[in-house]
């Protein structure tokens, strides 16, 4: 007698695989679009959508439909490596916080609790605010990235060291010492394994905040530097919203299509912790 | 100072302490011959479980700590380094602990889990379909294939005893077994020890809070409360002739079947075909 179950089910499914697919044609095209994300058409300036460019030409007369794609794979890739930065930090020290305890237990905890009482976004500003106007435009997409790593291990790590707290006291951990197991064997054979979920996991949910707070920095014109498109740098258009024409606004629908995205495929659904 | 007589497989006089909790065990002695079925009985919290720890040493990995004289087969294992201490678990001492599903890694399949008790001290493998067979579960190399969350509690049960028998040790502890299961399996379990016990000369202590399956298989019961052995005797003994007014209770709490006067006013009794 469950009707409509069913039918939130069928379009949760029915929406993940519109927008990976969606996303998929994005990635793809990305790769096979030969025009350069910084040619600028002189004699196309503020063009609107056309044959030739199908979202118009920004106010450099760059293509925004092949900066779009540019910054969809720039931005998918380098959230992805944040993410997976930010959850090797997190498992590492959550993991030896959680695993050893003492000292460097409540350390670690007192500090993550104070960074996190911290203002993360504001903090993110003022340091990149801080990088010199003329560094070069990769150095200010990798620094971006890499501060929004750091920031971003912090609740990750938490609930690793959670984790590795609850399954160094379980019952299969102290089951296996009582069989003779090494400390080395129980690490990587019992408690290991166990966390793998818990940090997939982290590194999915890690994603969309990163994409989030990437086009946050971006729309303050704080994220990676001209000429690199990421769906946060194309943003800037959007700084005076009343003046954008409509088809600057595709960043925001890329942003919101791949954040629902990630949130509604969970790779960790069907395991078994 | 008590004298040990050779022929005794463990005797021990304990003291155990948790930081927040002291004196959790209080000079608790206990001895058992070798091939010997010892029942320990005690109600929640009186330190069995406790116990069952601590004869394997493993209550400093909890934050406990155990004091006084713990000879096994001529060594006090009190006094063995960690490296040697490793070694007894498991190999000569085995454990099954209290709650079948939660003592199995959720994470790893039931023949590796076998495996691993088997690595811990040896190389290779041992012969998993016989040694399933030897615990009554299927011996067939698909049950080796699940998962701890795929099997039924009594199932689990066995699959630890399989594991603590791997290395035939001398003697094996058994943490309330048989406490979350059904009569009839309980009933298995407990032939089951009993013919361990009979085919390798496996002695075991067998932790329950129940003293009558207690009493119906194991050669000697003693007696624990509040962390203090009360009384020890052969079962005979005990059931015949209580000494401790615990024991007297405990006896007088053991549920009878009703008794029917010879003249009674029911006529007739029906009894389903």
């Amino acid at each position: 007698m469950q009707y409509g179950v069913g039918l939130v089910e069928v379009m949760r499914r029915l929406a993940t695989v519109l927008a990976i697919a969606f996303m998929a044609v994005m990635l793809a095209a990305s790769f096979l679009g030969g025009s350069s994300y910084s040619a600028q058409h002189r004699e196309f300036i503020d063009a609107a959508p056309s044959f030739q460019f199908p979202l118009g030409t920004d106010d450099l007369g760059r293509d925004r439909l092949v900066r779009l794609l540019h910054a969809t794979r720039i931005s998918l890739l380098f959230a992805g490596a944040a993410s997976l930065g930010a959850t090797l930090v997190a498992a590492l020290l959550g993991g030896i916080a959680g695993y050893a305890g003492g000292w460097f237990d409540r350390i670690l905890v007192r500090v993550i609790d104070l960074l996190l009482a911290l203002p993360s976004l504001f903090l993110l500003l003022a340091t990149r605010a801080m990088m010199p106007l003329n560094a070069s435009p990769i150095s200010t997409l990798l620094v971006t990235y890499a501060l929004m790593s750091l920031m971003g291990w912090l609740s990750p790590a938490r609930v690793i060291r959670a984790g590795v707290r609850n399954s160094r006291d379980s019952e299969y951990v102290l089951q296996a010492r009582a069989e003779g197991c090494t400390e080395r064997r129980i690490l990587l054979r019992h408690i290991l394994p166990n966390l793998r979920p818990i940090m997939v996991a982290q590194f999915w949910t890690s994603i969309p905040v990163f994409i989030l707070t990437e086009a946050s920095l971006g729309f303050l014109g704080l994220s990676a530097s001209e000429p690199f498109p990421t769906w946060g740098s194309l943003m800037r258009e959007l700084q005076n919203p009343l003046l954008a024409p409509v088809e600057a606004f595709a960043p925001i629908a890329a942003i919101a299509l791949s954040v629902s995205c990630f949130k509604l495929i969970n790779p960790w659904r069907g395991s078994q912790a | 100072m008590k004298s040990y007589t050779i022929d005794s497989l463990l005797s021990a006089r304990i003291s155990a302490d948790y930081p927040d909790r002291p004196g959790v065990l209080r000079d608790v002695e206990l001895e058992i011959a070798p091939g010997e079925i010892v029942g320990l009985v005690g109600e929640s919290g009186s330190g069995k479980s406790t116990l069952a720890t601590a004869l394997l040493r493993l209550l400093e990995s909890r934050g406990g700590k155990t004091r006084g004289e713990l000879r096994f087969q001529g060594r006090n294992l009190l006094e063995l380094s960690n490296r040697e201490m490793r070694r007894v678990r498991g190999r000569e001492i085995g454990l099954v602990l209290q709650s079948p599903l939660s003592a199995l890694n959720p994470a790893m399949r039931i023949g590796h889990q076998i495996l691993e008790s088997w690595r811990a001290h040896r190389e290779g493998s041992p012969d998993l379909l016989q040694l399933l067979e030897m615990v009554n579960l299927p011996p067939e190399a698909a049950f080796l294939e699940r998962y701890p969350r795929q099997l039924s509690v009594g199932q689990a049960q066995r699959v630890l005893i399989a594991m603590a028998i791997v290395h035939r040790p001398a003697l094996l502890i058994a943490d309330e077994s048989t406490s979350a299961l059904d009569v009839v399996t309980q009933a298995e379990i407990l032939n089951l020890f009993s013919s361990l016990n009979r085919q390798m000369g496996m002695a075991v202590l067998y932790i329950s809070h129940d003293l009558l399956s207690v009493g119906s298989f194991c050669h000697k019961i003693s007696i624990l409360q509040h962390g203090r052995m009360v009384e020890s005797n052969s079962s005979e003994e005990i059931f015949r002739n209580p000494q401790h007014p615990y024991t007297q209770a405990l006896l007088a709490a053991i549920p009878r079947l009703p008794t029917f006067p010879r003249t009674t006013n029911c006529h007739r009794v029906a009894v389903p075909a």
